[in-house]
C-alpha cells in the first residue's frame, strides 16, 4: 500500500515508538498511583514526556502540559473550560468539527455567541475580518494552524496580535502542524496549544494534549480520580492534575515520548523541508493533469496536504479506484471540514485528499501522479 | 540510622510537583527518596507521594527549594515509624 493519508493519521511510525509501547505494556504500573517500582516507572515516563513536550512546543512550564486521548478532547477541554455564558468567540471557516461542534454546542447550551471568519475560494482568510468581528465580550479566538483540507497555513502570530490587543485569548489547533515543523507557542503567541500524538508527531493513537500558558485558567471538563487529594470533594486545582481525571494512557505516552525523541534526532527543520519538497513535487505534477482541479493556496508555506478532484467525479469513487486499482490510500469526502467545503464549492462532490509524511518517498508521489493521470484520461 | 532520628517528608499537591523537585534535588546532588506519604500527615490536599529526606540533608534541601521557588505543599517531620534496625529475613 502507498499510504497518502497522513493528515488522518501517520501509519508509518519510527520503530522506536512500537518498542517503547511494548516495553511500557510490560513494565508500567499506574502513574500517580502509589510509589512502588511499577507506579514510579509510569510516573517517571509521564513526567519525562511532559518535560519533553513542554520544550518541544515552547511551553514555559512542564506542569502546564496536559495529556488527553486526542486533540478533539484537548479542544473540548479548552473551549468548554474557557467559554462562559455571555462570552463571544471567533473562529474560522477552516476549522475541523473538533472545533465547530464544541462551539455549536456551547452556543446552544451556554448562550455564547460565535462568529466565523469566512474563507475565500482558495480557502484563505482575510485577517482584517478578525479585527472586524471583535466585540467587547470576545473571550477567545480559536483557529487552526493549518487547514486539514487544503493544507493552507494560517498566520497565527498575526491573529495573536489582534487577540492580545483586545484582551482575548488565542486557542490554536495544531493537529496538522505538530511534529511537521517547529511549533513554538510563545513565538506563535498562543495561550493554549492543542496537539494530537498520532499524526505528524508519529506517536500512537489515543495520545494528545494541550499546552497552557501560565495564567490561563481552564475549568475542568471532567472530574474524578486523580490519585491525589482523595478526601477533597473537588478536583485538585493544580495543573496538570486539574485536567487529567482518570488513568492516563501511560503506554501511549511512552510511545509518544519515543516519537518526540525521534523527531528531535532527525530535526524538525529537516522534516518540514522534506514534506514541503514532496508536496511541491505532487502539486506541480497534479496541477498540469488535464481535468484535475487542485484546491488551496500554493504560493507560500503550507502543510503537506493536497486536495483535488477529477472533473465532476465523485471523490469517493476516485479514492476507491486509487485504492482498489493502484493500492494508494487517500481520504475522500468532507474531511470533517463542512464550512471550508462550502467555501470551496465542493460540498456535493467532496474532494480527494493526499497527505504526505516524513516517510513518504518520491517514488510514491510519482506513482500517485501516474494513477491520477490514468484515471483522468479514462474519465474524460 | 538512629531510630530516634526524625524523617522529613516533603509533601506535594500532585506527582508532577514531586517528580520535578526530585529531579532538581538529584541534579544538585541532594538525597531524597520517593516514598508513600504516611496517612497521618497527608491531610486532604497533598498527594500520596512524598520525598523522604534525612535530617542531615534537610537544611540544604530547604535552601534548594527556596532558591528555585520549587512548588510543594509542605515539609513535615515525623519520627521514624518502622525500626530501621529490625531483623530482616529477605
Amino acid at each position: 500500500m502507498i499510504y497518502l493519508d497522513n493528515a488522518a493519521t501517520t501509519l508509518k511510525k519510527p520503530p522506536q515508538v512500537a518498542e517503547a509501547v511494548l516495553r511500557a505494556l510490560q513494565t508500567l504500573g499506574n502513574s500517580s498511583r502509589g510509589t512502588h517500582e511499577g507506579a514510579l516507572d509510569a510516573a517517571h515516563t509521564v513526567y519525562g514526556a511532559r518535560v519533553k513536550i513542554a520544550k518541544f512546543f515552547g511551553c514555559a512550564r512542564a506542569d502546564h502540559v496536559i495529556f488527553t486521548s486526542n486533540i478533539t478532547e484537548s479542544l473540548n477541554i479548552a473551549l468548554c473550560g474557557l467559554l462562559r455564558p455571555g462570552d463571544h468567540a471567533i473562529s474560522t471557516d477552516l476549522e475541523h468539527n473538533s472545533v465547530l461542534r464544541p462551539l455549536y454546542r456551547l452556543e446552544t447550551e451556554r448562550g455564547i455567541a460565535v462568529d466565523f471568519v469566512p474563507a475565500d475560494r482558495q480557502g484563505c482568510v482575510n485577517y482584517a475580518d478578525f479585527e472586524r468581528l471583535m466585540r467587547p465580550n470576545t473571550r477567545l479566538i480559536v483557529c487552526t494552524h493549518a487547514s486539514n483540507l487544503t493544507g493552507n497555513m494560517v498566520d497565527i502570530r498575526r491573529i495573536s496580535d489582534i487577540a492580545r490587543a483586545h484582551g482575548a485569548l488565542l486557542v490554536v489547533d495544531a493537529a496538522q502542524t505538530a511534529g511537521t515543523r517547529p511549533v513554538d507557542m510563545e513565538a506563535l503567541g498562543a495561550d493554549v496549544l492543542c496537539f494530537t500524538g498520532h499524526k505528524g508527531l508519529m506517536g500512537p493513537q489515543g495520545t494528545g494534549g494541550l499546552c497552557i500558558r501560565e495564567g490561563v485558567e481552564i475549568t475542568p471538563f471532567k472530574v474524578g480520580g486523580t490519585g491525589v487529594q482523595t478526601y477533597s470533594k473537588t478536583q485538585p486545582e493544580q495543573y496538570p492534575t486539574r485536567l487529567e481525571a482518570g488513568t492516563l494512557n501511560g503506554h501511549g505516552i511512552a510511545g509518544l515520548s519515543a516519537a518526540i525523541d525521534y523527531l528531535n534526532e532527525v530535526g524538525l527543520d529537516a522534516v518540514q523541508a522534506r514534506e514541503a519538497a514532496l508536496t511541491r513535487r505532487f502539486y506541480e505534477g497534479a496541477r498540469t493533469i488535464d481535468g484535475v482541479t487542485v484546491y488551496g493556496d500554493f504560493c507560500g508555506d503550507r502543510a503537506a496536504i493536497v486536495a483535488l478532484n477529477i472533473r465532476g467525479c465523485d471523490s469517493g469513487s476516485v479514492s476507491d479506484a486509487l485504492s482498489q486499482d493502484y493500492g494508494i490510500a487517500t481520504r475522500p469526502g468532507a474531511h470533517c471540514a463542512p464550512l471550508l467545503h462550502e467555501a470551496l464549492g465542493t460540498k456535493a462532490q467532496g474532494a480527494v485528499r493526499f497527505s504526505f509524511s516524513w516517510f513518504t518517498t518520491e517514488d510514491e508521489i510519482d506513482a500517485a501522479l501516474y494513477a491520477l493521470r490514468e484515471l483522468s484520461q479514462n474519465n474524460g | 540510622m538512629d531510630p530516634a532520628e526524625l524523617n522529613y517528608y516533603i509533601l506535594f499537591y500532585n506527582y508532577t510537583q514531586g517528580l520535578a523537585l526530585h529531579e532538581l534535588l538529584r541534579s544538585e546532588g541532594l538525597n531524597a527518596r520517593i516514598a508513600p506519604t504516611p496517612r497521618s500527615i497527608q491531610g486532604e490536599l497533598s498527594c500520596g507521594m512524598s520525598l523522604l529526606v534525612r535530617e542531615a540533608d534537610i537544611a540544604a534541601i530547604k535552601a534548594c527549594i527556596e532558591r528555585h521557588h520549587a512548588e510543594h505543599h509542605s515539609i513535615v517531620e515525623l519520627p521514624c515509624q518502622i525500626n530501621p534496625n529490625r531483623g530482616k529475613f529477605c
